[in-house]
């Protein structure tokens, strides 16, 4: 997307289909949204992003599946809940963007420029790992994956001379220890069914 | 006055200086924080962006550790996905089974969690607060910066008022300073961003930091473990990025308590902070 405008939707559907199935995994009510773009003039990031929040809205409404589910946005909200917070119609926009991101990872549409994704798995493996972030390991795991390894360089020494960054690991953490914690994360991935 | 304590990843790492300067304020007050056992990582944004069943059991295999006791917090984004698993889970039975599943164990969303500032301002109470003062830190203007997770969404952290919340504020006055109106209170400072995008943090917490230039402040006081790094950390590179001079010390609300409760600087790990404090405590004639 080059410019600074985004370029025309095509009109997939109309009918709520995108509506309702974000309804269904996060409660949010799109459908509520009459556009006054609230969230839009209160959100933090709304300024550089593809879509604003109440234009993303109404690409949910108007089921542009494809649109929402690759748009760069999704993934710029810093879930800060000032839309949802100031909305005159209660529609929970971070909710509903949250159950986006969701469904993106899902179709493989995630936005090439984000490196949220991979941030999110690596905080949940190290969860899943030891219960609680190391967040050294954490750091340098990140950078590693996304090969950004001089980005911020000059953190960490300051860091570990503030004694913000420890240099040892929490022991493993959690009643059940590892394996009671892989067993937990197994059954939320299987949504929890009995 | 007893509570669990469920200090949270950071409060161990990045944020041991707020975990430390927690324990002194405390311990001045006679307010006991056992640790809960066996906590877990709350999840998270990651949690949250990720999976909504993990981001509800994450929190409530620690709480149900609590034996229904009430849970203090410190860092915000604890204090959110705590009491939002809660919020979940205590309004959907359905949702409480999966749950329970997932743990290993029923859990019905009800343990109460409160913020520390919660708990000094209402619990303890500003009049405790202010007996326990001994050296007030007059003068000192101080922006009360309280971030997103603690006012947001009101429904579910039900913590103050959402637009112009005031318990830091209250907790500032107790302790001598003049806390300052100034309208960017709870906007947000790009929170993970400062790993995965750190433009965005240096763009947001631009705004924040001058707008409390704008409002006079001295420093700011903060409750939450990534709107301190990144406002304190990072501030030299938004100075530079900016074409600005703030030089603004960035504070947990807990350090100034301290202070004016008479700690050492070295029981508040004043040492901890990157926009030095020195000089500014020097001349308003606080921590001598």
């Amino acid at each position: 997307m080059t410019g600074g405008m985004a370029p025309p939707i095509e009109i997939e559907s109309i009918g709520g289909g995108l509506a309702g199935e974000v309804n269904e995994v996060s409660g949010a009510s799109p459908m509520r949204c009459y556009q006054c773009a609230k969230c839009s003039s209160g959100c933090p990031v709304a300024a550089g992003g593809d879509f604003k929040p109440h234009e993303l809205v109404r690409m949910v409404q108007t089921d542009q599946r494809q649109a929402v589910l690759s748009s760069r946005f999704i993934w710029e909200c810093t879930s800060c809940h000032t839309c949802a917070t100031r909305c005159p119609q209660q529609v929970d926009v971070a909710g509903m963007i949250d159950a986006l991101r969701e469904m993106s990872r899902r179709a493989g549409s995630v936005a090439p420029s984000t490196a949220v994704p991979v941030f999110n798995e690596l905080f949940l493996d190290a969860v899943r790992e030891r219960g609680r972030i190391f967040e050294l390991g954490l750091m340098v795991g990140f950078k590693l994956r996304t090969g950004r390894l001089f980005e911020d360089v000059g953190k960490a020494p300051m860091m570990l001379a503030k004694g913000k960054l420890p240099l040892s690991a929490p022991r493993v953490a959690g009643k059940g220890g590892k394996a009671g914690r892989e067993a937990l994360f197994g059954r939320a991935a299987e949504g929890g069914a009995q | 006055m007893t509570y669990t304590f469920f200090p949270g990843c950071s409060l161990d790492g990045a944020a041991k200086d707020y975990h430390r300067s927690t324990l002194a304020v405390a311990a001045k007050l006679g307010l006991e924080l056992p640790e809960l056992k066996d906590w877990i990582c709350c999840g998270s944004t990651a949690a949250h962006s990720s999976d909504p069943l993990l981001a509800d059991a994450l929190p409530a295999q620690s709480l149900s550790a609590a034996g229904g006791s009430t849970v203090a917090v410190a860092c915000a984004a604890c204090y959110s996905r705590l009491k939002t698993a809660n919020h979940h889970i205590a309004g959907d039975a359905a949702l409480r089974a999966r749950v329970a599943h997932v743990v290993g164990r029923d859990y019905d969303g009800r343990t109460p969690v409160l913020h520390l500032l919660e708990i000094l301002c209402r619990d303890i109470g500003l009049a405790r607060v202010a007996a326990a003062i001994r050296r007030p830190l007059t003068g000192l203007k101080v922006a009360c910066y309280y971030g997103c997770l603690l006012v947001r969404p009101p429904e579910i952290t039900g913590f103050d008022d959402p637009e112009n919340p005031t318990l830091m504020d209250q907790l500032m006055q107790a302790a001598g300073a003049t806390p300052l109106e100034w309208p960017h209170k709870t906007e947000c400072c790009g929170a993970s961003f400062s790993i995965t995008d750190a433009s965005v943090v240096l763009e947001l917490g631009n705004r924040i930091l001058a707008m409390a230039q704008a409002a006079g402040a001295d420093c700011i006081a903060t409750a939450c473990p990534l709107c301190q790094l990144n406002l304190d950390m990072r501030q030299t590179d938004m100075e530079r990025k900016f074409g600005r001079r703030y030089n603004l010390p960035v504070f947990y609300f807990t350090q100034l308590l301290g202070l004016a409760m008479g700690c050492r600087p070295d029981e508040l790990s004043l040492n901890s902070l990157v926009v030095a404090p020195k000089a500014l405590l020097e001349a308003r004639g606080i921590g001598r």
